[in-house]
C-alpha cells in the first residue's frame, strides 16, 4: 500500500473516532472521558496540562508538564522542513513560550517552570486561510492545511490572522511556512512532552468508552 | 533556506560595538577567525591582536568577547555554550580567561547572526545592549542598575518582547566584584569576575532575538548523528553511562553515586498537574533521555524530588542537568521559592557557610517541611541570592576559604567590631536560610573585609599572609596545608576542579593550563560514570589510549605515555569545547549507554557533527590539531602575562607548581599503593616533562617554542613573546 492508501486509512479511522466522540475536527475539543482512556485525565485537559490535536498519523498530545524547554523540537522541524535550524520559523513553537510569554509564563516571569511547545491547530475553518489574499493555504489530501509556496508572497496576513500567530513568515525567503505534520517535532523530543498516540489505539479507546 | 548568508556552520559575522563612541559595526568571521574555530579561539585571538597584556582587567582598554561557535545551535545535542573571555582580575598573571555560560541565550546569539560580540570602551551610562537581529542599540538601564539579576533579567525581556533571552549582572558586578558572574536563564552562569568587566563598562545586561538560521551543508545526516548520539550514546549528566538504580533493561547499575538518577518511582512530584514518573529509560529510546538525569537526587537524595517540579538545562540538549524546584518552605521567610542549579550552586557552596567548629554553635541543618530537607532548603536559598546577587564563588573557594579564615580565628582578627557584630551569627547556628542570603548581600558589596574575601585567593593569601605559615596568627599555609578547605591546585589562586582524585597524573595536568579552574570535566566524566572498572571502563579506554592508561580508583602507578596521551587529549578537548562549542560536561561521547557497544562512545562523533554541519570533510585530526593551535595561545599569552606581572620567563616553576599537599597528604600511606590518591613529586615533575614534550613546548619553561608556534601559523605570537625574551 503506497502512502496516500495509508494515510486514507488512518483519515478513516480518524473520521470514525471524530463520530464517535461526536466532536469536532477543531483538535481541542475532544471528549475527556475517551482521553481518561488513553491516559490522559479530565483534570489535566481541564487545567490545561495537556492540549491534543487531530494529526493524519493520531492524536497529538502535548504535556507541559513534560516539556523541558530544551528546543528540540524547533531544531528537528527545522532540520527536517527548512535544511536548517531556528526558532522563528519553526512551525513548533516553544522559543516564545520559554522566557517571559504572552501567556504570563516561562523563565523571566514569576510563572518559572511553565513553558510546552504550541503548534498548529489544523483548524476547520482556517482564520490563516480565510486571511490569505492569494488563497496559498490549502487543504492536501491528508487534510492538512499547508502553504503553496508559489502563491505565497509573504504578506504575514495569515501570521496575523491566526488567533495563535502560528504561521510564519521566514525573513530571509519572505514566504509563509505552518506545521505540515511531519512528526519530526514528536520523534526528536527527550522527554515525550510531545506524542503521538495512533489512531488504531484511539478509535479502540473510543469504542470502549 | 532561511539563512542571512551562505556560510554553513558559521552565522558569518562579528559584532563589535564600542561603548565610548557608541559606535556598533560588523565584520567578517571568515577567513580571520577560521583557524581558531569559534568561541575561546575568536576570543584569544581578539585579545592577542587587540588588547595590549599589559591592560588590567577594568581598563577602558580592555575588551570582553562573547562567542559561539560553528556547531551552537546546528542540531548537535548540548551545543547551547557562550564562550566569554577577557583579561582575569583576580588570579596570579592577571592572564586570559574564559567564562562558560549555558542556557538559551548562544542560540538565540547565532540565529541572530553572530559568532561573536566584541565589547569595548566604557559608557559614560548604564546601559544593556539590545540585539534584535541586525538591529543593535544601547538601551539606558539606568532603571535596571542596582537591580539583583532576577528582577534585571524579568525587566529586560518583558521590555523587549516574548523571544528575547537576556543575561544581567548584578550587584557584585556592578560594585567591581572580582567573584562575579553574569546570569542568564534561571541560574545559568558565567563566572571567572566577568560580570565585574561588564560592570566596569557600565553595561547591565544583553538582550537579544535572533529570527534567523544556521546553515547546514546536509541537514538530514545532522539530524541522524543527533538522533544516534541520543538513543545510543548519551546517558545522565556528565554522560554517566549507568543508571544508578536498577532497571530492567540494564546489565549494570551504578558503583557510585552518578548523575544518572531517575527511576521507576522517583518522580518529579510538583508537577503541577500531577507527579510525573521518571520511570524506565532504556538505551536506544530518543523520548526518555531527559528523566535520565534528574539531577537533584544526587546532591539531596529522595528528598529532593519532593519540591521538583521539573528538570531544566541548555538549548537543544536532551539531558536537562538543572532541577528546578519550587520550595514552600522559604515562603515562611519571606524568601522566594523558585530555585534551579546543578551541582555546586545548590550545594556545598552553600552549606559551606554554615561552620561547625567555631565560636557560634553551628550543630546541623533542620528539617524544614520533610525529613533530611535542611540541605536542599538551604542550597535553594542560597543558590537564588548568589544568583540574584550574581556572585561567583571561584569554584567554592569562597566558603572554603572563608570556613578556615572563621575556625582559625583570622577572620574576625580582619574584621572591625561592627563588620563581626553586624552579622547575624544567631541565623548561622540555628541553620536559617536568611544568613546565606546576608553572607551573599555582604559578599556583593565590595566593602571593607568582604572586598578583601571576594578579591579572589591569590590577593587574600598575599595581602593577610596567608601563603606563609609565620605571617598569620593561626600558623596556617592556604596553599600547602593538607586541609579539606584546602583544594588549591596551583599557587594562582583556584582551586582544583576534578584533578589526580580523579584522574591520577592526567588531570592534575590538566588542572595546571589555565588561569582559574580548569572546568575540564572530561576525564572525571567516565572514571565517575558508575560503570564497573574491570568489564567497561578499562577495555573501553585501553583501546582508545593504549595499556596502562588508566588506574583503579586510589591504586595509582607511575607517570607512562599512555597517561600523556590521555592528559593532551583531554587538554585539548576542552579547548574543543569551548570553541565550537560544545558542552564539556556531556562531551567528549567517551563511553555510551548500549550494552551492544559493550559501553563503547565515538569520540569522533564531533568531527562528524563538523562534516554534516560545513558539507566538507572535518576529520577528529583536523580538530585536534585546531586545538593544539589554540592550545598555545592560551599557553603564549599566559606566558607574557606572567612576564609583564610577575617578572618571570618560566611558567614550569610559577604558573604550573603544585602545592605540597598534592604529595602530603594520607602520610602513612606511600604513594602508588592503594588507599591514596596522592601524587610523588619526582613522577610529576617527570610527567610534566612528558606533557611539555607531547605538545612541543620546552621542558625547561614550558612554554612553546617558536618551530611549534610557526607550525600552527602563530606567527604573530611568536613576534609578541620574542618582545618579552620569552622564546
Amino acid at each position: 500500500m503506497g502512502e496516500k492508501g495509508k494515510y486514507l486509512d488512518k483519515e478513516y479511522t480518524r473520521r470514525q473516532f471524530l463520530k464517535l466522540s461526536g466532536k469536532s475536527l477543531a483538535g481541542l475539543a475532544i471528549s475527556a472521558t475517551m482521553l481518561n482512556t488513553l491516559g490522559v485525565t479530565a483534570e489535566a485537559i481541564a487545567e490545561d496540562k495537556v492540549r491534543v490535536w487531530a494529526f493524519p498519523q493520531g492524536l497529538l498530545v502535548v504535556d507541559s508538564d513534560r516539556c523541558v524547554g530544551c528546543q528540540r523540537c524547533e531544531i528537528n522541524c527545522t532540520l527536517t522542513n527548512d535544511g536548517c535550524t531556528s526558532s522563528y520559523i519553526s512551525r513548533v513553537k516553544v522559543t516564545r513560550n520559554l522566557f517571559s510569554s504572552r501567556n504570563g509564563s516561562g523563565l523571566y516571569t514569576d510563572d518559572p517552570w511553565t513553558y510546552f511547545p504550541d503548534t498548529c491547530r489544523q483548524c476547520e475553518d482556517p482564520a490563516c486561510g480565510n486571511a490569505c489574499p492569494m488563497q496559498a493555504i490549502y487543504v492536501d489530501e491528508s487534510g492538512i492545511r499547508r502553504v503553496d509556496q508559489e502563491k505565497c508572497i509573504g504578506c504575514g496576513a495569515c501570521q496575523a490572522a491566526c488567533p495563535w500567530h502560528m504561521p510564519t513568515v521566514n525573513p530571509v525567503t519572505h514566504k509563509s511556512s505552518k506545521c505540515i505534520m511531519c512528526g519530526a517535532c514528536v520523534e526528536g523530543c527527550p522527554s515525550g512532552a510531545l506524542s503521538i498516540i495512533p489512531w488504531d489505539k484511539v478509535a479502540s479507546a473510543a469504542q470502549a468508552v | 533556506m532561511s539563512v542571512k548568508n551562505g556560510i554553513n556552520g558559521w552565522a558569518g559575522t562579528i559584532l563589535r560595538i564600542n561603548l565610548t563612541t557608541g559606535e556598533i559595526t560588523t565584520e567578517d568571521t571568515l577567513p580571520k577567525f577560521r583557524p581558531y574555530v569559534g568561541g575561546m579561539g575568536i576570543g584569544y585571538k581578539v585579545i592577542l591582536d587587540e588588547v595590549p597584556l599589559t591592560t588590567k582587567a577594568f581598563d577602558e582598554a580592555n575588551k570582553i568577547i562573547f562567542s559561539v561557535g560553528p556547531l551552537t545551535a546546528s542540531g548537535a545535542p548540548c551545543s547551547g555554550r557562550t564562550t566569554i573571555t577577557s583579561l582575569s582580575s583576580w588570579s596570579k598573571g592577571l592572564s586570559v580567561v574564559d567564562a562558560h555560560m549555558g542556557g538559551h541565550f548562544a542560540h538565540n546569539f547565532k540565529y541572530a547572526g553572530y559568532d561573536a560580540m566584541i565589547i569595548e570602551g566604557k559608557s559614560d551610562k548604564h546601559v544593556y545592549i539590545k540585539i534584535d537581529d541586525e538591529k543593535v542599540t544601547l538601551e539606558d538601564a539606568s532603571e535596571l542598575w542596582g537591580k539583583g539579576t532576577f528582577e534585571a533579567n524579568k525587566l529586560m525581556a518583558k521590555t523587549c518582547g516574548d523571544e528575547f533571552d537576556v543575561c544581567s549582572i548584578g550587584p557584585a558586578g556592578e560594585n567591581l566584584v572580582h567573584y562575579s558572574t553574569i546570569i542568564t536563564s534561571r541560574g545559568n552562569s558565567g563566572g571567572a569576575g566577568m560580570a565585574a568587566i561588564l560592570g566596569s563598562k557600565g553595561v547591565k545586561g544583553i538582550a537579544v532575538r535572533g529570527t534567523g538560521a544556521v546553515k547546514i551543508a546536509r541537514p538530514q545526516e545532522l539530524k541522524l548523528l543527533a538522533n544516534y548520539m541520543i538513543k545510543d550514546l548519551v546517558g545522565g549528566n556528565n554522560n554517566h553511562n549507568v543508571p544508578r538504580v536498577p532497571q530492567t533493561w540494564a546489565e549494570y547499575s551504578a558503583t557510585v553515586n552518578n548523575r544518572w538518577q531517575g527511576a521507576p518511582g522517583r518522580k518529579w512530584e510538583l508537577a503541577p498537574h500531577g507527579a510525573v514518573d521518571t520511570g524506565e529509560q532504556p538505551s536506544g529510546q530518543i523520548n526518555v533521555a531527559a528523566y535520565r538525569c534528574t539531577k537533584g537526587v544526587q546532591e539531596f537524595g529522595e528528598v529532593a524530588l519532593k519540591y521538583m517540579v521539573k528538570q531544566g538545562g541548555c538549548s537543544s540538549c536532551p539531558v536537562r542537568c538543572y532541577s528546578e524546584y519550587e520550595m514552600e518552605p522559604l515562603a515562611d521567610y519571606d524568601l522566594p521559592v523558585h530555585a534551579s542549579n546543578a551541582c555546586l550552586p545548590t550545594g556545598s557552596g552553600q552549606q559551606g557557610f554554615y561552620i561547625k567548629g567555631g565560636e557560634h554553635k553551628f550543630e546541623g541543618f533542620h528539617d524544614f517541611k520533610y525529613e533530611g530537607d535542611g540541605k536542599i532548603i538551604i542550597g535553594g536559598a542560597g543558590s537564588r541570592a548568589m544568583d540574584d546577587y550574581g556572585v561567583d564563588t571561584n569554584y567554592n573557594n569562597l566558603p572554603r576559604d572563608f570556613a578556615r579564615l572563621y575556625k582559625s580565628g583570622i577572620l574576625k582578627e580582619h574584621m572591625t567590631e561592627e563588620e563581626w557584630n553586624e552579622l547575624p551569627w544567631e541565623l548561622m547556628e540555628q541553620g536559617d536560610p536568611r544568613w546565606i542570603v546576608e553572607i551573599w548581600k555582604h559578599m556583593a558589596s565590595n566593602k571593607g573585609v568582604w572586598a578583601e574575601l571576594t578579591q579572589g585567593s591569590y590577593f587574600l593569601y598575599k595581602s593577610w599572609g596567608l601563603d606563609d605559615a609565620s605571617k598569620n596568627s593561626a600558623g596556617l599555609n592556604f596553599y600547602d596545608d593538607v586541609d579539606s578547605n584546602n583544594t588549591n591546585v596551583t599557587y594562582n589562586g583556584y582551586p582544583k576542579h576534578h584533578s589526580a582524585e580523579d584522574a591520577w597524573q592526567s588531570g592534575l595536568l590538566y588542572n595546571l593550563m589555565y588561569n582559574r579552574d580548569c572546568m575540564d570535566h572530561v576525564l572525571t566524566n567516565f572514571v565517575r560514570s558508575g560503570s564497573p572498572f574491570e568489564e567497561v571502563i578499562k577495555p573501553v579506554m585501553e583501546e582508545y589510549f593504549g595499556e596502562g592508561v588508566v588506574d583503579p580508583p586510589k591504586a595509582y602507578t607511575p607517570i607512562n605515555d599512555a597517561k600523556i596521551r590521555l592528559a593532551k587529549w583531554a587538554f585539548l578537548e576542552k579547548q574543543w569545547h569551548d570553541c565550537a562549542t560544545l558542552c564539556n560536561w556531556m562531551y567528549p561521547m567517551t563511553l555510551s549507554t548500549s550494552p551492544k557497544r559493550r559501553y563503547r562512545g565515538d569520540l569522533e562523533l564531533d568531527s562528524k557533527y563538523m562534516t554534516a554541519v560545513l558539507g566538507e570533510e572535518y576529520t577528529y585530526e583536523d580538530q585536534l590539531h585546531d586545538m593544539e593551535r589554540v592550545s598555545h595561545m592560551l599557553r603564549g599569552m599566559t606566558a607574557i602575562s606572567f612576564a609583564i606581572n610577575e617578572g618571570v620567563k618560566n611558567l614550569r616553576d610559577t604558573h604550573d607548581a603544585i602545592p605540597a599537599w598534592n604529595f602530603d597528604k594520607d602520610p602513612d600511606i606511600p604513594v602508588f599503593t592503594e588507599g591514596t590518591d596522592k601524587m610523588d613529586r619526582e613522577d610529576m615533575e617527570k610527567a610534566k616533562t612528558m606533557f611539555y614534550e607531547a605538545m612541543g613546548w620546552s621542558t625547561e619553561t614550558g612554554i612553546p617554542t617558536r618551530e611549534t608556534l610557526e607550525k600552527f601559523g602563530l606567527e604573530d605570537l611568536a613576534a609578541k613573546m620574542d618582545e618579552y625574551g620569552l622564546l
